[in-house]
Formats: structure tokens, sequence, C-alpha cells
């Protein structure tokens, strides 16, 4: 019970500051975001052109069961801006489309268009890039989907690398 | 038909036959029916270019066996892929044809079919284009390009075998990777104690259900939970997930891993989650084989983490050493680990060297 304390012990946490400071300060030479398959204008925004488009707050509970505060840019927003079928096309077979949020370390996962159309979803799904106002942390960022009420945060990906978006043969 | 001629007729169809198929050697053909639990799933990584026959598979496996596919006419893929050790080698390193040793410990080769990234580090998207790299490697195979193909061109016997496979006798590199891959992806592994286990055919003993209690849970020192979290990267049926991790070996990687790759500094000293299929096969462990034993792998996670800024998120909670196992739990992780070792498969006569009559 007691082996996980040294987790409470402030050295460490100064310890995993240190470790986060390095990270920012070597650069994480990774802050871009390709966007491409079944869109008319395949994208590929640097970590300038993300933190231009429009953010939006929503709030969501992590693994730590905490609820926080997340901003970033929805994905609708993302997946408009390459041409994606959404709003008023997101009809007839384009509802078989779905969308591949991929993560550096390979993890994947999938999000069916309409649960990221504002039409269709009460949700906001966000490309989120800092949590209770600061940027995310090692590991999780410099980007990570938050799917804001969903229990278990599976697909809240981590470290996206890209967006692809397919059709269901 | 008039019994004579119906009777030589048949003559003709038999001796037709022979000359075809030699008793003593029939070339199998046809589709290719893949056999795995439903469990496995169906995503499969095969290009639709070479889909599976079991005239290719034959010559894949011939391929696999064949050391005329390197420099020294000594190494073959069989070399470094051993079936009786899961298709290891059982080295730290391993030694071609120019008696350099490699730069990463040899992988074990199973269930490559769901496999969708190829190598340590992930480079490869298809054993097609994978096999081709040791083939080609001065410290492999150490073949130029289109010399394999050449080398097979004037055997007897290979260029019938690809005609029937690919209905042309001109023997290529592309062609022998194709059919290798194939053969490849017939290495199924399924048939573990732990597989029976979940199929309900095998009882765990006290010390293999502790042991996976430990494999699956995650440590939660608030509600005192034991656990080594290990199934989060290395769960699911087939005990794989398409993942490239830095488990925390060095402060600072010596081989940066997937970054070479990708060329992120996140991927910094990044490899591989693989398989734990017939790990107790697979010694040496890690991408440099540098732990002889799966006890030091384990003393690895337990105690000596290195909290790199790479680290494995999975691994943070570990961050200040490790999960701090007792050796009880270590040996219970152990009697799980052994569960995972599939006799059926490395004794598999589908996948022994069929160059070798027994």
């Amino acid at each position: 019970m007691t082996r996980f304390n040294f987790l409470f012990r402030p050295a460490h946490w100064a310890s995993f500051v240190l470790i986060g400071a390095f990270c920012l300060a070597a650069g994480t030479g990774f802050g871009q975001i390709t966007i491409s398959g079944e869109v008319t204008k395949p994208l590929t925004l640097q970590a300038a052109d993300l933190k231009a488009l429009p953010h939006t707050e929503v709030t969501g509970k992590d693994r730590d069961g905490k609820e926080h505060k997340y901003v970033g840019v929805p994905l609708a927003d993302l997946l408009k801006l390459a041409g994606a079928t959404m709003g008023g096309e997101l009809r007839g077979e384009n509802l078989m489309k779905y969308v591949v949020v991929k993560a550096i370390d390979g993890y994947e996962t999938l999000y069916a268009l309409p649960e990221l159309d504002t039409d269709f979803a009460t949700r906001t799904i966000i490309l989120a890039d800092s949590v209770d106002g600061s940027p995310l942390p090692s590991g999780v960022g410099p980007y990570r989907i938050v799917v804001p009420g969903e229990k278990k945060p599976a697909r809240w990906v981590r470290e996206v690398k890209s967006i692809e978006v397919r059709f269901a043969k | 038909m008039t019994i004579s001629r119906f009777v030589l007729f048949g003559c003709v169809a038999l001796v037709a036959l022979v000359a075809f198929q030699p008793a003593d050697d029939p070339v199998p053909t046809g589709p290719y029916e893949l056999r795995y639990p439903a469990s496995f799933g169906g995503r499969f990584n095969i290009p639709v270019d070479n889909p599976m026959t079991q005239e290719g598979v034959y010559l894949g496996r011939l391929l696999f066996y064949e050391p005329r596919l390197s420099a020294t006419g000594t190494v073959s893929c069989a070399s470094c892929h051993q079936q009786s050790r899961a298709f290891t080698d059982g080295l730290v390193h391993s030694v071609g044809v120019s008696g350099k040793l490699t730069r990463r410990n040899s992988m074990s080769l199973v269930n490559l079919l769901w496999v969708r990234q190829l190598f340590w580090d992930g480079r490869s998207n298809s054993l097609e284009e994978q096999t081709l790299v040791p083939l080609q490697h001065a410290d492999e195979m150490g073949l130029k390009p289109g010399e394999a193909a050449q080398w097979l061109q004037k055997t007897a016997a290979y260029p019938a075998l690809f005609r029937r496979v690919f209905g042309t006798d001109t023997i290529t590199d592309a062609r022998i990777a194709k059919a290798i891959a194939q053969f490849e992806r017939t290495l199924i592994s399924a048939d573990s104690p732990y597989d029976r286990f979940l199929a309900g055919k095998y009882v765990l003993t006290a010390a293999e259900e502790r042991g996976l209690r430990l494999f699956s849970a995650a440590p939660n020192s608030g509600r005192g939970i034991r656990g080594g979290n290990c199934a989060h990267c290395h769960g699911g049926p087939k005990l794989m997930q398409e993942l490239f991790h830095n488990n925390g070996l060095d402060l600072k990687a010596i081989d940066p891993g997937r970054q070479e790759v990708t060329g992120l500094d996140l991927d910094h000293g990044r490899f591989r989650v693989p398989t734990l299929r017939n790990i107790a096969l697979t010694a040496p462990y890690m991408h440099d084989g540098r732990f002889a034993t799966l006890a030091a792998v384990l003393d690895h996670y337990s105690d000596h983490v290195q909290a790199s800024p790479t680290l494995s998120r999975e691994l943070v909670p570990a961050q200040a050493g490790g999960l701090g196992l007792t050796p009880t739990e270590k040996t219970d992780l152990l009697a799980f680990l052994h569960l995972l070792t599939d006799t059926v498969f490395v004794n598999n006569p589908q996948f022994s060297n069929p160059h070798i009559r027994h």
C-alpha cells in the first residue's frame, strides 16, 4: 500500500517539473497535425496555424476522476477546413464515413463523422492544446482529443499526430 | 464411352497428374485458408496484390529456409528466426554473412498477419517490404538487389515453382519477398495454455492466477490494488498492440529508435512494444538484448525504470524507479508469462525446414 507513496514526495514532483521544463526548452520538434483521407483539401497544420484558429472550452473528467477545463479547436472546424462532408453534406452515403485519429505512439481510435458534426452532436469534441490554463504536459500534448461526457477517456487520444476521414466499405 | 476408352482416359489423366504433382512432394494449390481464433479479429495486413495461396505459402516456406538467399550461401531467414525459439535466435545481436553483429535483437515472428508496422522501429508497412531489408543488408544476408533472383533463376526447381505461384517463371526480388511474406503470414500462434484458459479449457494454478491478476491490474495505492499494468500495452487475446513506447531502459537512449524513422524528438528511445506470445522462448530481451532472462526484465520494470523525458506515460507512476514488486509477485508474474508459450506453434511441422526430409 505504501509502495507508491513516492508519488507524493515533493522532491519527486520537482523532478517531474524539471523534466517537463527540459522538454519545453529542448523543443519537442513536434506540433503539426495532418488531416487527410476523404477530404477535398488535405491539410498539414503547424502549431501556429492551430493556435490561430478559434478555440472552445469544454470540461471533461480525465482518468483521475476529476473535472478539468480543456481548451482547443473543435474537430468539426478542422474537418470543415479540410473540406470533409460536414453540416448539410452529412447525409446519405456520407453517413458511412468515420474519422481515425492517430497518436505518435501508434494508438488509434475512431469516431463516426456525425459524432463530430454540430448538426448532430450535443457535445463538442475538441483537439485540446491546454488543460486548466496550461499547455498539455509531456506525454499528453501538444494535442489531445477531449470527448466531454464520455465515461471512459480511452478515445481521448494523447499526442495526436493525424486525423483521417475514411469511408466504411 | 467404351470401357477401354475410359481406362485409356484414366491412364492419361493419371500420368498427367503424376507429372504435375510428384507423389512424394505434391505442391498444394488453391486459396490458403487462414485459421485463427475469432477473438484475434479480422484486421489483417495483406496487400491486395499478394493474396495468399497454398502454392505461395509452399514456395515461401522453401525460400524462408533457403541459404542460397545469402552472399555466402550459408544464411537463411531461419538462421536468425529459428522455430524452436519462436523464430528468434537466442543471441543478443545476430551474426550474418559479414560476421559483424546486427544492430538490434532478432524479433520473434508470430501472428504477423495482424502487424502493420514492422521492425523494432516500425519503419516498414508490409512484410513484402520488410523481407528485402535483411536480404540486402551487408551484415545480414548480404545480397545486392537482383542477386537473389539471379541465383534462384539458375536452379532446377525454383522457376517452375514461381510460375505456379505468379504465372511466370521470371524470378524477381519482389516475387521472392511476396512468397516469403505469404509463408510468414501463416505463422499463427493461438494454442498456448493462456489461449486454452481464455477458451475455458485450462485451469490456472494459484500462482498463475495471481500472476494474471498482477499482469492485468493497474496499481492503485489509494485502493490498495497491486498490479504491474502489463496488459495495458501487452494485453488482448493476441498479447500484442501496435504501439511504440520508451520503456525507461536508459536516461538517454543509446539507440534513438523510432525517432530515426519519424524525426520527432518525442519518439526518442521509443521502440515497438513487442508481443509477449512465446516470451519465455525468446531471450534475450529488449531491442538490444540487454536482459538475459525474464526475471531481469521484471526487475527492470519493478526497480530500474529510468525517468527520461520520453518515458512512456504508462510507466510514469513508476518513474521514481519502478513498480516495487515483491519477490513473490515476481514469481507469480513469471508463472503467468510461462503460460504464453505455445509448444504446438514451435513444433508445428508446417513451419519447419522443408529442405530436410523427416
